[in-house]
């Protein structure tokens, strides 16, 4: 009898953990919610979003050093005519409009959702594509962009988040939708990580592993790997060579081709719908920046293309002669200091639209 | 949903507690037919709806092949082969036609862009195929009744446990114990569990962390040296045997647990004394298959030896056909298919009784051509396979890093020790006593996690 009743325990507790695990409703609602405090409460992720990958924590080196660098706000600009829109990936996430020179508005289109616009005809709409190197090849080697992001946007699910001033305008609804491919989630496997694993208790058991891996067998755990100068750690998909995002695949120049074409009619589209100005905005891998050696050079070789119709805010020969100074060591993305390098070169190409 | 997923580990603990609640076969069967859907549209949902044609036109072909006779029964089963080898035909073989066929255009100065194929080979699609096409020929043979029950028929080909990656069944292996209720048995669950374990640990411990090194090889093979070439590929043998054996270890416990015993896949083949003995040790359920139904309608041994040879040579290529759409495997299949019959026709080849040293030698002379011969099957095509080869010969310089720490490198070393012992001195996997079974669950589990490789590798032999 007890053996049956656990049995069914078992059983509903398994068909929870699946169906939970498969809904992105659920899994969204869960990570906002849950504590990172107590003792049952969800892994803190303090020292980069690579550390807590492998869970090494306790390996110093790997830990983000102080940043001193404040993070600056725009100087102010004679006149506020520029309605800035950023087309962007987590490395331009939680950024305002005060951070910006010269603008009345400061829409932020996050990749994953699009958005549609309406634009301002009064003032001069600048569209700035800011893309990680790992994401170029998978996401700009079609032409989705032009479906996701428009005046008739057909992805009416698309959450969007539009600041003017600082302040909140309006959040689209998250509509919940049926397809069948929401019952195979690609990600269960991580969300089911999350649910039955992602506790605070059982994490010194996931650190003793990633211990012996670095210790005894001198590399990180899963999908991260350390640099041959052993400083940094870099996202294993950033490094191998096979991976569309990886800084080491081959590319023949008919890639670099496609690319340099897409990117083109892509600015061809957004100058006819009303922007002033396209700019495009590679961030390197810290992967091709930090271990240069065997670099494919996508990025050198998209700019440097005589063809390529949109202006560069060139963040990669900034980066490239010190990228210490400007990546995280135990993260994907820059640093603070990093950070507002960019928003520097922007506000320069701002000003100039200013004139 | 690989079997080296959290996703697995928690559908297999659902639907095996399932099946052991339900008091009916019939209830037990729609559970793992409804459960077998799940896991295969798990890979890409949509494809099961070329599964799903391919098993109602193979179901309905039974019939029709059992109630006629002559020849109407014959075209019933040509036209079941050629939907079934049909499917193989678009979704895994047409764009390898069609790239040859605009290669040779282009050879001849011609341009024909042929319009490919735009979508990914359906996970399993070979031993899904050749087993559905199992039934059919049996069923036109009469060794098979016809199978009445759809659902039985469909599970048939869908039995999650090998419906990826086999061991491709026969149906008067698995119909009947799909039709037939039986109890719970705390002895097969032991032992599925136990065989499982052993597989997860093939798989994520030893197999993954071979395929560092023979990763970086294959990657790297211009600047490797010899010695970093060579260690690669004896590397990607084992890595190849402990994922592919770690699957049908996997598969075989899994069903095991829920009473049904599958056919054996592999019977240590790295400790064959010949080419002709590796193929009665590796992935048994597809070299009987072409034995069955190809090398011995083809005429077999029977019709002279000139006849033999060509049979053999028939029956490796289409081997090195099944496992991919590309001319490295074909030429692997080659290969392997020349060794069979050069040394066959040698009476050396099957002579026994031969002292100890010579055996223990003959088995390194086999081991050693079976890895060169995987080196075609690891590379992405023909130049590098031989490019990887010829630099192994070279003696040539270069980096000796393998992917892996020193100490890494020992341990593994160990690992392939300890596999290689365990199978030959300890092949079976029932534990009697309780004790020792929690024992062994126990210390398996902490080994796995431990010291497995966990980056979501795919099973090598998903792919075909």
């Amino acid at each position: 009898m007890g053996k049956r009743i656990l049995s069914y325990v078992f059983i509903v507790l398994g068909l929870a953990a699946l169906v939970i695990s498969t809904s992105r409703n659920a899994m969204q609602y869960i990570s906002e919610k849950r504590d990172t405090t107590a003792w049952w409460g969800a892994y803190p992720c303090l020292n980069g979003d690579l550390v807590s990958l492998s869970y090494l924590d306790a390996v110093k080196r790997f830990n983000p050093p102080p940043d001193h660098t404040p993070f600056m706000h725009a100087a102010h600009a004679p006149s506020d005519n520029i309605v800035l829109y950023l087309h962007g990936d987590s490395y331009t996430y939680h950024l305002s409009d005060s951070v910006f020179t010269g603008t009345s508005a400061f829409h932020y289109i996050d990749r994953n959702h699009g958005m549609e616009f309406s634009l301002d005809s009064s003032k001069r709409n600048i569209l700035i594509i800011e893309v990680s190197e790992r994401y170029i090849r998978p996401y700009f080697s079609t032409l989705r962009i032009l479906d996701e992001v428009g005046n008739t946007s057909k992805n009416k699910q698309a959450q969007t988040t539009v600041f003017a001033n600082g302040q909140d305008i309006s959040y689209a609804s998250l509509i919940p939708s049926f397809d069948v491919n929401d019952l195979f989630n690609k990600y269960i496997n991580q969300n089911l990580q999350c649910n039955l694993f992602n506790y605070n208790f059982i994490i010194p058991v996931f650190e003793y592993k990633a211990a012996l891996n670095y210790y005894v067998f001198n590399r990180a755990s899963g999908d991260v790997v350390i640099s041959k100068d052993k400083n940094f750690l870099f996202l294993k998909e950033t490094v191998s060579l096979t991976d569309a995002g990886s800084s080491y695949t081959h590319l023949n120049e008919n890639d670099i081709k496609q690319l340099v074409s897409n990117f083109n009619t892509i600015y061809t589209h957004y100058r006819k719908q009303g922007f002033k100005e396209v700019y495009l905005s590679m961030i390197p891998n810290a992967a091709s920046v930090v271990q240069p050696e065997g670099y494919n050079k996508l990025i050198p070789r998209i700019q440097s293309d005589t063809a390529l119709k949109m202006k560069i805010i060139d963040a990669y020969s900034l980066f490239k002669n010190n990228p210490a100074l400007y990546y995280l060591p135990g993260d994907t993305h820059w640093n603070s200091r990093g950070k507002q390098a960019w928003i520097d070169m922007v506000n320069e190409y701002l000003k100039q639209q200013q004139l | 949903m690989t079997f080296n997923s959290l996703q697995f580990l928690v559908f297999f603990m659902v639907v095996t507690l399932w099946f052991f609640r339900l008091k009916t076969q019939k209830g037990r069967i729609w559970l793992l037919l409804i459960a077998s859907c799940y896991f295969y549209m798990s890979f890409i949902p949509e494809y099961i709806l070329i599964l799903g044609g391919t098993i109602v036109v193979d179901y309905f072909a039974g019939f029709l092949i059992e109630k006629n006779v002559g020849a109407a029964r014959k075209l019933w089963m040509v036209l079941s082969l050629i939907a079934n080898i049909g499917a193989l035909a678009v979704f895994k073989y047409y764009n390898f036609f069609l790239g040859n066929i605009n290669t040779a255009f282009q050879v001849l100065g011609k341009t024909m862009d042929l319009p490919f194929l735009k979508m990914a080979l359906p996970i399993g699609l070979s031993f899904h195929t050749f087993q559905a096409m199992s039934y059919t020929i049996e069923v036109y043979r009469g060794k098979q009744k016809a199978e009445r029950n759809f659902v039985v028929y469909a599970l048939y080909v869908m039995f999650y446990p090998q419906l990826v990656a086999g061991p491709i069944e026969r149906p008067q292996n698995v119909l009947p114990q799909l039709k037939e209720f039986r109890a719970y048995n705390w002895d097969n669950v032991k032992e599925g569990l136990a065989r499982m374990l052993w597989g997860f640990f093939k798989k994520v411990v030893i197999a993954d962390r071979l395929a560092m090194v023979a990763d970086r090889t294959f990657g790297h093979t211009p600047e490797s040296s010899s010695v970093a070439l060579l260690i690669g590929a004896v590397f990607y043998s084992f890595q190849i045997y402990c994922d592919f054996s770690g699957y049908s270890d996997i598969a075989l416990g899994a069903a095991k647990v829920m009473n049904i015993s599958l056919m054996e896949n592999f019977k240590q083949p790295y400790l064959s004394k010949g080419i002709h003995e590796f193929w009665s040790r590796w992935h048994i359920s597809l070299s009987s298959w072409f034995r069955d139904y190809v090398y011995i309608p083809l005429g077999g041994n029977r019709k002279g030896s000139l006849r033999r040879k060509i049979n053999v040579a028939v029956v490796f290529l289409l081997s090195g056909l099944w496992h991919g759409a590309n001319w490295t495997f074909i030429v692997w299949g080659a290969l392997h298919g020349l060794f069979v019959i050069l040394l066959v026709g040698n009476s050396n080849e099957l002579k026994e009784g031969r002292p100890a040293f010579v055996n223990t030698l003959r088995v390194i002379v086999n081991f050693t051509l079976v890895t060169f011969l995987w080196i075609f099957f690891r590379s992405e095509n023909l130049s590098n396979a031989l490019s990887y080869i010829q630099q192994i010969f070279s003696l040539k310089g270069g980096t000796h890093y393998i992917g892996i720490s020193k100490v890494e490198f020992l341990f593994s070393l160990a690992l392939i020790a300890i596999m290689m012992l365990r199978e030959k001195y300890a092949a079976g996997h029932y534990i009697a006593s309780n004790s020792r079974f929690y024992i062994y669950t126990a210390f398996m589990v902490l080994a796995c996690y431990f010291f497995g490789v966990f980056i979501e590798n795919q099973f090598i032999y998903f792919q075909f």
